[in-house]
């Protein structure tokens, strides 16, 4: 016999009770956890997809989607670049590296991501099985010629004339190295191929790029980042792609443009990763590309901060609300503790009178307080687990990421501290009461 | 013989409902020896349960002292009481008192807790083999009958060997038969362990069982 069999004989006697509080303090914590573990697990997913992006560059509109569209491969591009500025980038002498991206189809949801075999060094991307595809520059630059032809080409039908004759062109394979979420979730493997469907988001109606296809010859180690849910192909195969606009489409409209041979500007591309000789250097280049015409450069670390700024508020509320449960559950094993004490004087006073002293009692009540809080936040943390486990498929649609249910954070200790901490308090009232239970009077017969 | 109970000029009063203090009790001298089983009787609220709960430690006189195997239990702390109490005062209860979630057994292993007891399970279950439950060791109160239940009571009471057992009418709840066969249990062990047994009673026939039987009146 001990006070721990006293104190569980004293929950089971109030089992409804008992059931009741501590599944109020577990839905508490369970919400709390599932809040600090999905914020926290989010925010180092976004720090860890930024890392190494130190500034991104793309058209003019909202430097948030800009970096939502580069780094994280969500939301859409604002718009494209001139070829021009990504070599203009690659000449500048703080520039160590400017890796091109252009985006607009997918494959079964995932993007895929024209860019070029700087990629993967640039940004310290490791494969975990095959090879890196191939690119060249003359591929490229020939892959933006033959789409100028195919644009005068599609113009000259327009007008109702005869479209010249595009010339033979030589193509490079169109290869591909694939995330590794891609490779664990569509089956791909080094060697098979597949084919890309129009358009950012996968859509029954879309049109697949059936002509096409591209070999897969290399799979990504996982990075635990967006890099995971993206398709790479080299940049000259993106362009092979009927309906890719080297220019941008609704400009070239507008000025009643015609593409012209040995244009200085041939191509366009979605955005441009620069990483920089020196971060001092950061600043002065980010007012040159923003005070130019046709681009904007953008911080993805800073953006990603007001992100979380902006989410935070969102997330604060929510922990307010868990907060909130946890104590009206406090107050509520209070109240049901507090109550029972009119049952428990007998009980009470005969313990008493068998020698347990006043601060037993007392230490009986808070620690059954206590007992409940721990017991509830123990299952709330379990059930928090469950939670994320179960939103990570809701995660993964909103924002890419999916976050791991397995691991524990040191907070869920600090929650956990704070619910035996809130039974400690929620058992003072009780215990006092229990502490103050005149013993004569309550051992006497009641009939 | 050694004393193991001795009562001087112990008085104690309660105030009322307008505030005056009304005189409960009032003994100028009581002292029982070792192993000896003292009937105490006196008239309905006359203040024989109250004198119980001052021996035991549970109240505290006014004035006098109370000594308890030679310790005056008025001036110890009453966290030094308590432990006294459950070291070395037995307890029965008229209404048994047995806590309802706990079983027989855990219900004697209670008493034996709070006097940091240290030989297990074993007297407890010996004892209540003794009073004829060794076979309802595991069963709560509420499946007992009113018999059984005062003699879980009773194997608790003894379950620390204490030199001092009260009794406080412990078969006013109990039938003629019942009432019987606890007292003769009771009073068998007591006597075979030298444990001084004082008991409260309004009842003719108990009287008859004890050799001193204490009018309360007699006491003052």
């Amino acid at each position: 016999m001990n006070l721990l069999k006293i104190i569980l004989k004293n929950m089971r006697q109030r089992a409804l009770a008992t059931t009741l509080t501590t599944i109020s303090v577990a839905l508490a914590v369970a919400l709390t956890v599932a809040i600090l573990h999905i914020k926290h697990g989010m925010e180092n997913r976004f720090e860890q997809s930024a890392i190494g992006y130190e500034m991104v560059v793309g058209a003019k509109g909202s430097p948030l989607q800009l970096v939502l569209n580069t780094v994280f491969n969500l939301d859409i591009s604002p718009g494209n670049i001139p070829w021009s500025l990504v070599e203009k980038l690659r000449e500048d002498r703080r520039v160590k590296a400017a890796v091109p991206f252009s985006v607009g189809d997918n494959y079964h949801g995932f993007r895929i991501i024209g860019t070029t075999d700087q990629f993967g060094e640039a940004f310290g991307y490791k494969l975990a099985e095959g090879r890196w595809f191939n690119f060249s520059e003359a591929a490229l630059r020939d892959a933006f010629i033959e789409a100028n032809e195919h644009a005068h080409e599609r113009i000259a039908e327009e007008r109702g004339e005869t479209p010249p004759k595009p010339a033979e062109h030589h193509h490079e394979a169109s290869e591909a190295v694939i995330g590794a979420t891609v490779a664990e979730q569509t089956g791909l493997r080094v060697g098979q191929t597949f084919i890309a469907a129009h358009g950012l988001e996968p859509s029954p109606n879309a049109e697949q790029h059936t002509d096409n296809p591209w070999t897969i010859v290399g799979i990504l180690a996982p990075t635990h980042t967006a890099v995971d849910r993206g398709l790479y192909i080299n940049l000259d195969s993106f362009y092979h792609i009927e309906g890719h606009e080297v220019r941008d489409k609704s400009k070239a409209e507008a000025k009643k443009e015609e593409p012209k041979d040995n244009d200085p500007d041939p191509g366009q591309v979605s955005s441009v990763a620069v990483k920089l000789r020196s971060p001092i250097l950061a600043l002065t280049l980010y007012r040159e590309i923003n005070d130019s015409d046709n681009a904007m450069a953008a911080f993805p670390a800073v953006e990603i901060r007001k992100l979380f700024s902006i989410v935070g508020n969102i997330d604060h509320i929510l922990l307010a609300q868990a907060i909130l449960i946890g104590i009206v559950a406090g107050v509520a094993i209070a109240v049901s503790i507090y109550n029972s004490m009119s049952e428990r004087r007998r009980e009470i006073a005969i313990l008493r009178a068998l020698g347990a002293r006043r601060g037993t009692i007392f230490a009986v009540v808070v620690l059954e307080a206590v007992s409940i809080c721990a017991i509830g936040a123990v299952a709330g943390v379990i059930g928090g687990h469950i939670i994320v486990f179960l939103a990570n498929a809701a995660l993964q649609r909103v924002s890419g990421f999916t976050v791991s249910a397995f691991e524990f954070q040191t907070v869920e200790l600090i929650v956990v501290a704070g619910c035996i901490i809130l039974g400690a308090l929620a058992g003072l009232g009780p215990a006092a009461r229990a502490y103050r239970t005149e013993v004569a009077k309550n051992l006497a017969p009641t009939s | 013989m050694k004393d193991v109970l001795s009562l001087n000029n112990v008085s104690k009063s309660y105030r009322d409902a307008d505030g005056s203090p009304l005189d409960v009790i009032h003994i100028s001298r009581l002292s029982l020896a070792t192993g000896e089983q003292v009937a105490l009787v006196g008239q309905s609220g006359s203040g024989k349960s109250t004198l119980l709960n001052l021996i035991a430690g549970i109240l505290l006189p006014d004035s006098g002292e109370i000594l308890v195997n030679s310790t005056n239990i008025t001036k110890l702390a009453e966290a030094a009481r308590d432990r006294f109490r459950a070291a070395n005062i037995g307890y029965v209860f008229q209404s048994f008192n047995l806590l309802q979630g706990f079983t027989a057994l855990e219900n004697v292993l209670l008493g034996q807790m709070f006097a940091g007891g240290t030989n297990g399970g074993d007297r407890a279950v010996k004892l209540l083999e003794i009073v004829g439950l060794g076979k309802r060791l595991h069963h709560k109160p509420r499946a007992m009958s009113v018999g059984e239940q005062q003699r879980v009571a009773i194997a608790r009471a003894l379950v620390n060997a204490p030199p001092l057992v009260l009794a406080d009418e412990p078969t006013g709840s109990l039938d003629a038969k019942n009432s019987e066969a606890v007292l003769e249990l009771l009073q068998q062990i007591c006597a075979d362990n030298k444990h001084t047994l004082l008991l409260v009673t309004h009842d003719a026939a108990v009287m008859k069982r004890f050799d001193k039987v204490i009018q309360l009146e007699e006491l003052r």
